[in-house]
């Protein structure tokens, strides 16, 4: 009561202070990006023109028009958001029942089963290329969607369970316990309380998925043959020739890939509200 | 039942679903292929290669379609990947059995494919089909067989910056190592941030000691083999590395060496930073196409002081070859045969900017353009030496020397030291 | 009506819901079994069998040499480099992206702030997560460039004198690696323990500050203890992951200048597709996987206890 007067202004001091904090911060992640972005609009040539500038005589669209004009490159873009948005849903819907199993369920076989399910990332991805992929062959999924959307699950499963076991954890048992005496089946308990309150964990785990999948080259290389079945990173690659790199192009597809990938995450983060948990615990 | 057992039972369906749902979703080009090949009539090639994405769009395929034409009956699908990866993808598609029937070598590939088995010897194909080999510029042969026939080759001259020369008081394009280095010298004082060459020794992609170091051994006479074993410690060795190791500590090499690839070296000199680099032919158009302003010229690589033989000419070619387990070898050759015939071999040298494979083909451009001119002269009074060409594992031989070089220019290791620890290092492929 | 009710609420069908009770967690499991079964337990099974095989692929009568590629491998001095390299590599990463990650999370879930510059921020923050890792390479390399706009921001301010090689560079190479790995993978961090913060209730922040609990007391007796299950899971994670970092090293310095970047994902790489030594690289790879098994297993031990 004291400091009633002086409270507002603490406040304000407070709150300038995180901004500058996050200006300051943003650098990091943005000043890359910026460069980036303005490597995208140079020639070639500038894009190693010393002194470096933000914004050259050579300004134009043209790389981002090469992209957007080649059917070849959209077909990336639309083969990365098919396999990616696959890939998502799926790693979702197994591993929240993996995650709720490992952090709700005591049972013989539950530290092994764990450590299986981390072990099978722990295998540089390089050295099991030959026989994974032989084996993608001998199921006849070469140059398919589904050879990627399956190895990308592989790929995100164990982060995704991992993940979903640690946000599990975090939230009392008393929940599902509660549905659970009024009659409810652990099933029930999941869907119906665990998964509306842990969606800010769901969203973020369901961002990462897509990125992974989104930005995989090495497999995406592989295990697809035709040009009609290529990735964003594929193209990307394909853009560093033999004896010289189209550096702008490059990184205009990069941005043009990025814009998206970006709306659905500023769309997506209206799930990370501070206490939007707390009232239902709660009740 | 219950919803626990349904709902596990669905989402294992809808798991099996995707698997089964997208398969014939996914790949248009599968069906096809196998519809063709169970008509019996008309047969589809793969061809695996990095050529048609270095082209311009369309190029290659249109010489594709001009081969479909006049082969009814054979149908070619080019399976086109970044060039850094396509040794992984031919290595992976041999040992997983879906290798191409033809696919585009590189000569540092060649012997560790041949070792793997995956590629068929060219020269039964050849007899096979009556083929006259002596219109081949090149056939490069391991145990006696040829399995890699060079379509296109691209020289590495010296590139030099005509403007920066005459800024820095150099009259003519040096012609030997000590006014390479004089040159270099006076470049470097010339300007601030200029210097005399560039020298892009990375260890990811090392193939600077091919065309950069090893090279200066050539165009003097050199050899880095003797009986076809490494070699290494020989004199001409030792005095082309000392010879960089004289430029290096001279500071006339732009900066950045150790982790500059050849993609970087060329935007360096495209800016005017350095007066002087040994680079692909390749990279001419892409020269005039990034800088118009820039004002070179092409001229042999320098031999050591007095030497007047003939100078050996460092290149990359792009190979092709036909994989040992394709159903379909006579008619691969056939596609090898069309792109090494004198018409086609003159139309894939001219879109390409490269020498041609077959003696009898003439780019347009060497009549067309005075660089490229200059270059053929230059190709034609030396002789093509790239020892690198079917030797085992040869890009790895190249990364070893890099990693001990990078140690004899920093100062931390004798020359001794650094070309007795390669010596060894090569020495031990070849067992 | 439902299952788990109906037998908790009949003492009669006591066992019946006990055997029933054990099965639900393998059937929640069940199609990452399968699906992991299918795909991943073969090919690494196959990876198993190359590393104790003479060489394999190019060879086309393997021979069995047990345990000699074993040998072969820790005792070769460049795998004990690579090793040391990839230690403080990825202990460094984890260490940072979490400081780092932790910090944006915490300012980006400030409440001083209106949400809409939150957003705004928090778009801005995830950026180096949207890039595959091969534009991340080619956009540092630009950047740290010795003609690049890194050096000539510190010549412009006076920092430095003259260019620095940071890629090249002997004794700035890997430093300049970790950096660039550290900037690619905090939003991985940021974003799950953001996800994490907003499942820590209001009450208890307001319980303590009733308490007198100021702001650091409030961090460490709140947060924390809160986000422990979470940045747990997300260290072993990232370890395990950053041990196997390839594409930014390959693409930025190749394991060079001399040895300084070696890693462990470099040697086994060059075993296996520059000298085709694909039961080396087999087993050098069946070492990371030990190495990362070792992690998991405090992981795994640690999940029992913060069940307990």
């Amino acid at each position: 009561m004291l400091n009633a007067i002086s409270r507002p202004a603490k406040i304000r001091i407070a709150r300038a202070l995180v901004i500058i904090a996050l200006l300051i911060g943003a650098l990091l992640p943005g000043f890359p990006v910026l460069w980036m972005l303005s490597s995208s609009f140079k020639s070639n040539m500038d894009i190693f023109a010393y002194p470096p500038a933000l914004i050259t005589d050579s300004f134009s669209f043209g790389a981002y028009a090469a992209v957007v004009t080649s059917p070849e490159k959209l077909r990336f873009f639309l083969n990365s958001y098919l396999v990616s948005m696959f890939v998502t849903i799926l790693t979702l819907l197994v591993g929240i029942l993996g995650g709720y199993s490992f952090s709700r369920y005591e049972f013989p076989l539950k530290r092994p089963l764990n450590m299986v399910i981390i072990g099978v990332q722990a295998v540089p991805p390089i050295t099991l290329l030959i026989p994974y992929f032989s084996l993608i062959v001998f199921l006849k999924l070469h140059n398919t969607y589904a050879a990627l959307v399956l190895t990308y699950m592989v790929f995100t499963l164990s982060y995704a369970i991992i993940m979903m076991t640690g946000y599990f954890n975090t939230l009392p048992r008393q929940l599902d316990e509660a549905v659970m005496i009024d009659g409810g089946s652990s099933f029930v308990a999941l869907w119906r309380v665990l998964v509306p309150i842990s969606l800010p964990g769901i969203v973020s785990v369901g961002v990462y998925t897509f990125m992974l999948a989104w930005n995989e080259f090495l497999f995406a290389l592989t295990l697809t043959k035709t040009t009609d079945m290529r990735t964003v990173p594929v193209g990307i690659q394909l853009l560093m020739g033999q004896h010289s790199y189209e550096w702008n192009e490059m990184m205009a597809m990069s941005v043009l890939g990025c814009l998206p990938v970006l709306l659905l995450f500023l769309f997506f983060q209206r799930y990370f509200i501070a206490g939007m948990t707390a009232g239902s615990v709660k009740g | 039942m219950n919803k626990k057992l349904l709902s596990l039972l669905a989402a294992v369906v809808m798991l099996s679903a995707i698997v089964a749902g997208c398969a014939p979703v996914a790949g248009p080009a599968a069906p096809a292929e196998e519809a063709g090949e169970a008509a019996g009539e008309t047969i589809t090639l793969e061809f695996t290669q990095w050529w048609e994405p270095e082209l311009p769009e369309g190029s290659f395929r249109a010489l594709m379609d001009e081969f479909e034409a006049q082969n009814p009956g054979i149908k070619v699908e080019l399976i086109s990947g970044p060039y850094s990866t396509t040794r992984e993808q031919v290595v992976a598609g041999a040992a997983a059995g879906t290798m191409s029937d033809v696919v585009g070598l590189d000569g540092a590939w060649v012997s560790d494919f041949v070792k793997q088995g995956s590629l068929a010897s060219l020269t039964d194909l050849m007899s096979q089909a009556g083929y006259d080999d002596s219109q081949l510029a090149a056939q490069i042969q391991l145990n006696g067989a040829t399995y890699m026939i060079p379509v296109v080759n691209f020289v590495y001259p010296v590139f030099v910056n005509l403007d920066l020369l005459a800024a820095a008081g150099v009259e003519n394009p040096p012609a030997t190592r000590s006014e390479f280095a004089a040159a270099a010298q006076q470049l470097t004082e010339s300007g601030e941030n200029v210097y005399g060459w560039v020298l892009p020794l990375s260890l990811e992609q090392p193939n600077g000691i091919q065309n950069d170091v090893m090279s200066w051994a050539w165009a003097s006479g050199g050899s880095m083999m003797k009986d076809g074993l490494p070699d290494v410690t020989n004199d001409q060795v030792r005095s082309a590395s000392e010879f960089i190791k004289g430029l290096w500590d001279a500071g006339v090499i732009a900066p950045g060496s150790f982790s500059m690839r050849e993609q970087d070296k060329v935007e360096e000199f495209t800016n005017g930073r350095v007066g002087m680099m040994i680079s692909s032919l390749a990279h001419i158009n892409m020269l005039r196409e990034r800088n118009p302003d820039l004002n070179f010229a092409i001229t042999a690589l320098p031999a050591e002081d007095g030497y007047d033989g003939k100078r050996g000419l460092p290149y990359a070619s792009w190979g092709i070859g036909v994989s040992a387990n394709s159903p379909h070898q006579a008619e691969a050759w056939k596609l090898v045969e069309y792109l090494m015939s004198a018409e086609v071999n003159s139309k894939l040298s001219s879109i390409a900017n490269a020498f041609p494979g077959n003696v009898n083909s003439t780019p347009d451009f060497v009549q067309t353009d005075e660089l490229f001119a200059a270059a053929f002269d230059v190709f034609q009074t030396g002789y093509l030496a790239n020892e690198f060409v079917g030797l085992p594992v040869a890009e790895n031989l190249m990364r070893e020397f890099a990693e001990q070089f990078q140690l004899y220019l920093d100062g931390s290791q004798s020359l001794d030291d650094t070309l007795n620890a390669a010596q060894e290092a090569w020495m031990a492929h070849f067992e | 009506m439902s299952v788990d009710g109906r037998f908790a609420a009949n003492p009669k069908t006591n066992n019946l819901y006990r055997i029933w009770k054990r099965v639900i967690p393998y059937g929640y499991l069940s199609p990452t079994i399968l699906l992991l079964a299918v795909l991943s337990f073969l090919p690494i099974g196959m990876v198993v069998y190359y590393s104790v095989m003479d060489n394999v692929i190019m060879n086309q009568n393997p021979v069995f040499v047990g345990a000699a590629n074993y040998v072969k491998i820790l005792t070769d001095g460049v795998f004990q480099t690579a090793l040391g390299n990839t230690l403080y590599f990825t202990l460094m990463s984890v260490v940072v992206h979490l400081i780092l990650g932790l910090t944006f999370a915490m300012l980006l879930n400030s409440k001083l702030v209106s949400p809409f510059t939150r957003s705004v921020f928090r778009v801005v923050y995830i950026l180096p997560w949207v890039f595959t890792a091969s534009i991340i390479a080619i956009l540092w390399r630009l950047m740290l460039n010795p003609n690049g706009v890194i050096n000539y921001l510190l010549e412009w301010s006076g920092l430095v004198s003259q260019k620095i090689e940071w890629l090249s560079s002997r004794q700035l190479a890997l430093h300049a690696v970790t950096f660039i790995n550290i900037w690619s993978g905090y939003p991985f961090y940021m974003v799950s323990l953001l996800a994490g913060l907003q499942g820590i209730p209001d009450e208890i922040y307001e319980a303590g500050t009733i308490d007198g609990a100021n702001g650091p007391q409030l961090f460490r007796y709140v947060t924390l203890p809160q986000l422990r299950p979470i940045i747990i899971s997300l260290a072993m994670l990232d370890f395990i992951w950053t041990m196997q970092q390839f594409t930014l090293i390959w693409m930025t310095t190749g394991g060079g200048p001399g040895r300084v970047t070696e890693m462990l994902s470099t040697f086994t790489y060059k075993l296996a597709f520059s000298t085709y030594e694909f039961s080396l690289a087999s087993t050098s790879a069946m070492v990371i996987l030990v190495l990362s098994m070792f992690v998991a297993l405090f992981y795994v031990r640690r999940q029992r206890a913060s069940d307990a």
